[in-house]
């Protein structure tokens, strides 16, 4: 059927990748079906690829913690004020979803050259840089996640928290929190997986020699490629199966299908 | 209780200025310097002027990477709502628990990041790979094939950034038409294909259209696997906007084709959100 078709299509290329990366040999070429299965090609990966991994790990978990600093109270005041213009508000905020990622690693790279001619202080190669331009591009996605678990929470509860005589930091900590925090947690992880999985804003803003991992892939496919690729990819497929599933103990899917 | 919406408001003022101030700030110098031409070596004049944009729309090397980008970006599109569409109805009519099983794998599938996916086709349609193998042992094919440098190849790639989505988004609109329509539609006669031409379809309609114009939108600026599967020889706008910049150093240039990219996302987008407008206010229903 075709629902069998499109899934084969769908994961045809990430089962290869796991399958061909147990081939490892002399061989420069990779071969399917495979000639032998070791885990050496685990074994062999070179430092620069682990420091791709770590350095995407680390953006990631810092776009994610800035991501939410900025949406969580963005969402907060969506829902919550009275104030006129909701939906410019909103559209404001979605705006980064617009812009395709070449254009935002362009966008943000010539920014950087300009405010470090004018200041002396250039992001671009640096942590901090990538971080923000990817922090601007993910924050949608938690405001996305959280302000409909918002929608749903009902004030009625704070209120009766509020009458049975806890602080608003109290009612804030052990009612609201607790019941919003499925929302803010998939929205965080899902601005990690943005943040981890980029390529045109990391290819931009990335200093040359250290790379986010899947720059790493793609300049290595750029090239002949050392097949110890294929091992540290099937690594983060694992990875990335993970914090789904993490995400889907806690929160549910639920954020991924939704209305844009 | 009144002062405490004041409170909201106050709250939501640093994320936004935040955010303003980034959106300005990256956007702002990159639109600016697309207003300069380019002098070689890196260097822009300091005058304004139109040259980068009147050489992008004249030039014919341009407008071919233009209308390539349009045309590949638009036969992905559709090749991708054909597989999405369909998948998505079955998920969405599915009774058993399978169908919470297969959307996880959609999103599972979506989340690995291109680099990998692309990985995956290149070792897949590689010269000694199991499809040219399999084509080989089967007479399929004479010699062997690659996908670097040809359209299918690029729009195949392009296919891999939006199925997920488009699936997962189908999945909701169809989810809202009730089922209980196509089961009266039945009762009343209505053969399969029926169903789905007046009753589906209709229903359907805004939420694919805006759906495949998503799609689109995500496909005109796919950079990874155009610039990966294309090895050169097949050059879309994002590619050549990370060329002009990162290889010819022509940041006025590639700044002025990367507006226009922008551009044109903005408009089909506000176009998308016009066609959204226009069918609630005509029918009154949400999508």
């Amino acid at each position: 059927m075709i629902l069998a078709a499109v899934y084969i299509f769908l994961f045809a290329p990430i089962v290869i990748v796991i399958a061909t990366s147990f081939d490892y040999g002399d061989r420069a070429y990779v071969i399917f079906p495979p000639e032998r299965f070791t885990f050496d090609a685990y074994l062999n990966i070179p430092e620069y690829i682990t420091n791709g991994i770590y350095l995407s790990v680390g953006v990631g978990l810092a776009t994610a913690l800035g991501a939410s600093l900025i949406g969580i109270p963005a969402s907060l005041g969506i829902v919550r004020s009275d104030i006129p213009g909701k939906s410019v508000i909103m559209t404001l905020f979605r705006i980064p979803l617009q812009i395709p990622g070449v254009v935002m690693g362009l966008a943000f790279l010539q920014a950087y050259y300009a405010i470090g001619a004018a200041t002396g202080w250039y992001a671009n190669g640096t942590y901090m840089g990538l971080v923000i331009a990817h922090i601007f591009a993910a924050t949608p996605f938690v405001i996305g996640a959280v302000v409909p678990v918002l929608q749903r929470f009902q004030p009625t509860l704070e209120e009766a928290a509020q009458t049975l005589g806890a602080s608003r930091i109290t009612t804030f900590r052990r009612i609201t929190l607790p019941l919003i925090a499925p929302g803010v947690f998939a929205g965080s992880l899902y601005a990690f997986m943005i943040s981890f999985g980029d390529v045109p804003i990391a290819i931009f803003l990335s200093k040359p020699g250290t790379s986010t991992f899947p720059v790493e892939v793609f300049f290595a496919l750029e090239q002949e490629f050392d097949t110890t690729i294929l091992a540290a990819s099937t690594l983060v497929v694992v990875f990335s199966l993970m914090v789904l599933l993490i995400i889907q103990r806690f929160s549910g899917l639920d954020v991924f299908v939704r209305t844009r | 209780m009144s002062g405490i919406k004041a409170r909201w408001e106050l709250i939501l003022f640093p994320p936004l200025v935040l955010t303003m101030v980034l959106l300005v700030a990256s956007q702002f110098i990159f639109i600016r310097g697309s207003f300069h031409k380019d002098l070689g070596y890196g260097d822009l004049s300091t005058t304004y002027e139109l040259v980068n944009y009147l050489r992008a729309f004249s030039d014919p090397y341009y407008l071919n990477v233009l209308l390539l980008s349009i045309n590949v970006s638009a036969t992905a599109t559709v090749l991708t709502m054909i597989c999405a569409v369909p998948v998505a109805y079955i998920i969405a009519r599915m009774t058993s628990r399978w169908a919470m099983l297969l959307l996880a794998l959609v999103v599972v599938a979506q989340f690995v990041t291109i680099a990998i996916k692309v990985l995956g086709l290149i070792v897949l349609f590689s010269p000694d790979g199991i499809v040219n193998r399999l084509f080989l042992a089967l007479g399929l094919i004479d010699e062997t094939f690659t996908i670097l440098g040809t359209f299918p190849g690029v729009i195949t790639g392009l296919m891999y950034y939006s199925l997920g989505f488009a699936v997962l988004l189908i999945y909701s609109v169809i989810l809202t038409i009730p089922r209980s329509l196509e089961e009266a539609a039945q009762i009343h006669g209505a053969g399969r294909f029926n169903v789905y031409r007046r009753i589906i379809l209709p229903l359907a309609a805004p939420g694919t259209v805006v759906c495949s114009l998503m799609v689109f939108n995500i496909s005109i600026g796919g950079f990874a696997s155009t610039a990966l599967i294309g090895a050169g020889k097949i050059l879309t706008l994002p590619v050549i906007v990370q060329r002009s910049v990162v290889v010819n150093y022509n940041y006025g240039m590639g700044a002025a084709l990367a507006v226009i990219l922008l551009v044109s996302v903005i408009l089909i987008n506000l176009f998308s959100v016009a066609i959204i407008q226009r069918f609630r206010r005509g029918k009154g229903m949400t999508i």
